[in-house]
């Protein structure tokens, strides 16, 4: 009888969180009002909507948003031009207390952008005597319509260091430092955030992006009155570029800060995901702005089944568990090589894999007409497993190694007879 | 919306979205079996594949290059033994492969197409280069509406000589209205026009050899698609009865502007439909929603052995049609003044296999009972016009007066004439006279250019 009694409870700088799983500073999190509904489903805090210091107005594009589609499938990607919080100051602040009054167990966070020392270090204070349990500082937002802000410092990583510092001096609570993907190397920005007194990372935000351009007013959208603008994509299409990340700074040794993931989580496994790869807390937007607070309903329940089936008590033991398993590429060991298997029995004869092994693979696929169904000649066969990701019955085609002295047939020429015109001599080094 | 506007209009298509994720239930086999399944050659593999990889103009004209009728097809199609027979997708469940039967919906794929193509305005065929040459085609039904597109495509001229005041043949006045209606079909129409076939109205093919005289009239050659405008008689020699319909005059008459007349005789009456196949079911469909007391479906045979398709038999007997198996009609009953008063049944039981591969219903002796019924409506079939073989005289036709054409081109006995639809076949689909018409107008070239 395997233990059902699962912890999802984690600490995360110090701070304790019922589970997991927070609302990202976004649309999401714009109000107490939201947030309440949002904790009543089951999210354990909130990086609420970034703050602004009342400065300067801040005005919302409209519309604000892009769907990316693929085929019926909606959202797959989503593209905004949202800003930072276009509430009063105030209005935030008395949203803090009265969450953090009706719910003192769920985690405030407060998200702010300065564009200025001071301004950093007001929303900093500010944010901490209206009772913020952290701080998550938006060095990332790639498209804010004023000009110096957003990702703009998330590029240029002194100013994270010295607003960060800023920051730390000012407040006593933790301070998690939000990276922009829009960089090759997210552990070099994060070191200057460390250098500055950040006590953990979040990322991704939104990566810059174009999702889709109008085709009669020649518009990229969302189109803002006859303008487009490169401007952020979430949602599933960028979960692979936020599992980089994550993974890359916790892999990295001088950085050793604790990891918030987010980018493209809309299910258990997704977050998951993050937490093997190092993030102890994740964020959610695009997966809310698809279906709702009610998605977190099936990320606990999702996650406490699978930690009970692997006999894993606290979530905390499953952060980072397949990073040992993460390498560079010339790491592989290339003396091991197999083919894919076919379980032609469940075939249902559609010859997608036969098209696309003839046209993008290794030709390793005949057809038999009468049977309709395709017929493997394993030497020639790539393991390049592109067949199985088109085939429709599930788990039909899987990958099987080959005995070590198996040998896979070289791709032929077409015409052998034209080594008598060929120029051509072995590359000397 | 009314009673008659309901009746008037069938049910819409997909939307845009509907179509998508129908599309992306889709294969894209290799093979696609489902466009060997198509008799018109419609190629459902090539234009789903076109829409799916959002070429959605090349889709609608793949349909209408092969198919000038591909929206009428898509909706009145048997598409479930057709296209979707075959269809790969409906196996996809692993290891029940023959447990689900939910192919990819191929007709109304097409049908949202044709639509989509209306709503663009997008215009897929043109003329053809002009050439010396003007064939007659007798019947706007498909078989002669497709042949004229094609010859039109061809740049021939086309001239289509019809009896009744409007074109589309069967799938105008033989259809109920709320299965296919009419705003539709003059949009399907409207193609055809724009490719300058010319239409002549109102006018019948009449007297002897009034078809083969057409080549002597200035035309180079004749397409026969007259199809199948006399109903089956019960019995021989039946004598008129107030209250007993031919299905083909009952449902003409919903379209020709004698519904409302229809619909006060039907109103709190027992109709009672004689046969098994899709036009029986439309007939006993159609009574119901005009109001119908009750409305039988007398068969001969039993649910299994009914030629009309599944669903359709399904759809009328929730719609509350009675299903009367296992009983042969042999007569009516007439009031003194020549009215209906009921149907003479005799009950059967099911003996062997006949040729066509269903168990041959056997009269039960002494069995026979009467159906009080006010109105009876005969759908056991159609066939050819008692004295259409004088308007051509001299092209061979067999017992049932129907055509013999070559199969492959739709070349009679004669030079320069040509048949096809059911005429040559008997009662058949829409799909299979699209095909006729498209064969024979490739003939009608060759033959023109000889």
């Amino acid at each position: 009888m395997k233990d059902k009694k699962v912890d999802l409870s984690i600490e995360f700088c110090g701070v304790k969180f019922k589970n997991p799983f927070l609302l990202a500073s976004s649309p999401v999190s714009n109000s107490a009002e939201m947030v309440e509904k949002a904790y009543e489903a089951g999210w354990s805090g909130v990086a609420f909507k970034t703050l602004n210091s009342d400065r300067i107005p801040i005005i919302h594009p409209s519309p604000r948003m892009n769907s990316y589609h693929y085929g019926h499938k909606k959202l797959v990607g989503l593209q905004n031009v949202e800003q930072i919080s276009d509430r009063p100051l105030k209005d935030n602040l008395l949203d803090f207390l009265y969450l953090k009054k009706k719910y003192p167990d769920h985690v405030m966070i407060s998200s702010i952008m300065g564009f200025s020392n001071d301004e950093w270090e007001y929303l900093a204070k500010i944010s901490e005597d209206n009772g913020a349990d952290m701080l998550e500082l938006n060095f990332s937002c790639p498209h804010m319509c004023v000009e110096g802000t957003g990702h703009h410092v998330g590029k240029a990583f002194d100013l994270i260091e010295k607003f960060t510092s800023t920051v730390k001096k000012a407040v006593g609570i933790p301070v998690i430092a939000k990276m922009t993907p829009n960089i090759t190397d997210m552990t070099e920005p994060a070191l200057y955030a460390k250098n500055g007194g950040a006590d953990a990372i979040s990322a991704i935000n939104t990566v810059s992006g174009i999702s889709e351009v109008g085709l009669d007013d020649m518009v990229p959208k969302p189109n803002i009155f006859g303008i487009g603008a490169i401007s952020g994509t979430s949602g599933p299409a960028v979960k692979p570029i936020g599992l980089h990340f994550i993974a890359d700074m916790a892999k990295c040794q001088d950085l050793a800060l604790p990891l918030c993931g987010i980018g493209g989580i809309e299910t258990w496994i997704d977050a998951l995901e993050y937490m093997l790869l190092g993030a102890s807390t994740i964020q959610v937007c695009t997966g809310i702005i698809h279906y709702g607070y009610r998605i977190v309903e099936d990320m606990i329940e999702g996650l406490t089944d699978f930690m009970i089936d692997k006999g894993i008590s606290k979530v905390d033991n499953l952060v980072g568990l397949a990073l040992k398993n993460l390498d560079t590429t010339d790491k592989f060991d290339l003396e091991r090589q197999g083919v894919t298997e076919y379980d032609l029995d469940r075939c249902v004869g559609c010859g997608q894999c036969y098209i696309i092994c003839k046209d993008a693979a290794g030709q390793a696929l005949d057809w038999d007409e009468k049977l309709r169904q395709p017929k493997l000649i394993e030497d020639k066969c790539l393991s390049c497993m592109i067949c199985s990701f088109v085939c429709p019955v599930p788990g039909l085609i899987s990958f099987r190694e080959m005995p070590g002295n198996w040998q896979r047939n070289e791709t032929k020429v077409m015409d052998e007879s034209l080594e008598a015109e060929l120029k051509y001599s072995p590359y000397q080094p | 919306m009314s009673k008659v506007d309901d009746f008037n209009k069938m049910p819409d298509g997909f939307d845009l979205g509907q179509a998508i994720a129908e599309a992306d239930r889709c294969l894209l086999c290799h093979d696609a079996p489902c466009s060997k399944g198509c008799p018109a050659d419609t190629k459902p593999g090539e234009f789903i594949r076109k829409f799916r990889l959002k070429n959605i103009t090349g889709a609608i004209r793949t349909i209408k290059e092969n198919n000038i009728l591909g929206g009428a097809c898509g909706v009145l199609c048997p598409t479930e033994r057709l296209c979707e027979k075959e269809c790969s997708a409906k196996l996809r469940s692993a290891g029940h492969p023959e447990d689900r039967d939910d192919p990819v919906r191929i007709g109304k794929i097409q049908r949202f197409l044709i639509e989509h193509s209306w709503e663009m305005g997008f215009k897929v065929l043109e003329k053809g280069e002009p050439q010396k040459g003007r064939i007659a085609i007798i019947g706007s039904g498909p078989a002669g509406l497709s042949c004229a597109a094609e010859l039109a495509k061809a740049g021939y001229q086309a001239v289509i000589h019809e009896s009744r005041p409007e074109a589309g043949g069967m799938i105008r006045y033989g259809v109920v209205p709320f299965r296919f209606d009419l705003d539709f079909l003059d949009q399907e129409l409207n193609d055809l026009r724009d490719l300058g076939v010319e239409f002549k109205f109102n006018s019948r093919i009449e007297g002897k050899e009034s078809a083969e005289n057409l080549l002597k009239e200035g035309y180079d050659a004749v397409f026969l698609g007259t199809g199948l405008w006399n109903g089956t008689d019960l019995k021989k020699d039946e004598e008129d009865i107030d209250g007993v319909f031919d299905s083909i005059d009952y449902l003409s008459g919903l379209r020709d502007g004698r519904l409302e007349e229809f619909q006060r005789r039907i109103e709190n009456s027992v109709v009672a439909v004689i046969g098994g196949g899709a036009t029986a079911m439309d007939c006993v469909e159609s009574a119901q929603k005009l109001g119908a007391k009750d409305v039988y479906l007398v068969y001969r045979r039993s649910f299994l052995q009914m030629p009309a398709e599944k669903p359709e038999r399904i759809h009328a007997m929730e719609a509350g049609v009675h299903f009367l198996f296992l009983n042969q009609p042999t007569n009516y009953v007439t009031d003194g003044y020549n009215r209906l008063k009921g149907l003479k049944l005799l009950q059967t039981v099911l003996g062997d296999a006949d040729e066509s591969g269903r168990r041959r219903p056997v009269e039960v002796e002494g069995s026979d009972w009467i159906l009080d019924a006010s109105i009876v409506i005969k759908a056991i079939g159609n066939i050819p016009e008692d004295q259409s073989p004088e308007w051509y005289p001299n092209v061979k036709t067999d017992e049932k007066k129907l055509v013999i054409t070559d199969p492959k081109t739709g070349e009679t006995s004669v030079k320069g004439i040509f048949a096809g639809g059911d005429i040559v076949r008997g009662p058949a689909l829409v799909v299979t006279a699209v095909q006729d018409g498209k064969n024979a107008a490739k003939a009608i070239v060759n033959y023109l250019r000889q």
